[in-house]
């Protein structure tokens, strides 16, 4: 077996291979459609509330149905399973994650102010410019993750 | 990187190195294709290299199944992290070392023609203590 000790570019070598595990989280089409199918679910809440007066748990349920199969696939197809981050982890993605937060909390927030003033439409337009901030910030998330991978910084 | 540099001879050999170095990287779990892809080695010499890991209680290995494919999952104990971490930033001062010395070189070569210039000497490598 070769020997790294007189190989100055062994870390160089590694930077590369970690490159290469770093590049199998580019996420596929399938994937970030899944993610605005998911929000999509999650900011059409209010309508149905106020319109169809639905709970929150059918929502939640349908919600976890697209989730779990999605992280699923993605795991497969990525090979690495990278554990729950809080918001907390001090990586380069912490950004997206209040960012993820925060525009769930303002477009649903907002979806109801609109709708209980009668403007359903402006609501919709919310809703959409959200689901299309939540896909943005979750490939943020992944460049984020990405860059940790190449060096090599993660948690754990 | 905030652990000790320490050579490590199990993670010295480059494909346990890359094994070690690539489970690191960040990823909870690393399944063997994608480890294997990344490495850029075999499956047998994965399979060999991460016994050697696993029996050194540096690697955890679990093994599952998606349908009838065998499904193979890797992780870093907390004593191999502690381990390639310390590997690591000893490869990293020694990459140092390299690159100064190498810089002196240049910077002592002597001009065509002038063989009265003195030569230097290459301080000694972490590795050879």
């Amino acid at each position: 077996m070769r020997d790294v000790a007189g190989d100055p570019a062994a870390l160089e070598q590694l930077r590369v291979q970690r490159g290469r595990l770093a590049d199998r989280m580019r996420a596929p089409w399938w994937y970030l459609t899944g993610i605005a199918i998911m929000y999509a679910l999650v900011f059409a809440f209010p309508f149905a509330s106020r319109f169809l007066g639905a709970s929150i748990l059918p929502f939640f349920v349908a919600a976890l149905v697209v989730a779990v199969p999605l992280q699923w696939g993605w795991t497969r197809v990525t090979g690495m399973k990278m554990g729950f981050r809080s918001l907390s982890y001090p990586g380069p993605g912490r950004p997206a994650r209040y960012a993820m937060v925060v525009v769930c909390l303002a477009a649903m927030g907002t979806e109801h102010f609109l709708i209980d003033r009668g403007l359903p439409a402006a609501a919709i337009v919310v809703a959409v410019l959200a689901v299309a901030a939540e896909v943005a910030a979750q490939q943020t998330l992944l460049r984020a993750i990405r860059q940790d991978l190449r060096a090599g910084g993660g948690p754990v | 990187m905030t652990a000790k540099a320490k050579p490590d001879a199990l993670i010295h050999p480059i494909t346990r190195l890359s094994i070690c170095g690539l489970l690191a990287a960040g990823a909870d779990w690393v399944e063997f294709a994608a480890l294997r892809d990344a490495a850029g080695i075999s499956d047998s010499v994965l399979s060999k290299q991460s016994r050697v890991l696993e029996d050194a209680g540096y690697v955890e290995v679990r093994k599952g199944a998606v349908g009838r494919r065998p499904r193979t999952w890797f992780r870093l104990t907390a004593e191999g992290r502690q381990a390639v971490e310390g590997h690591l930033a000893w490869l990293t001062q020694l990459e140092g070392v390299v690159s100064a010395s190498t810089r002196d070189v240049q910077q002592a070569r002597p001009l065509p023609g002038d063989r009265d210039q003195p030569r230097r000497v290459l301080p000694p490598l972490l590795g050879s203590a």
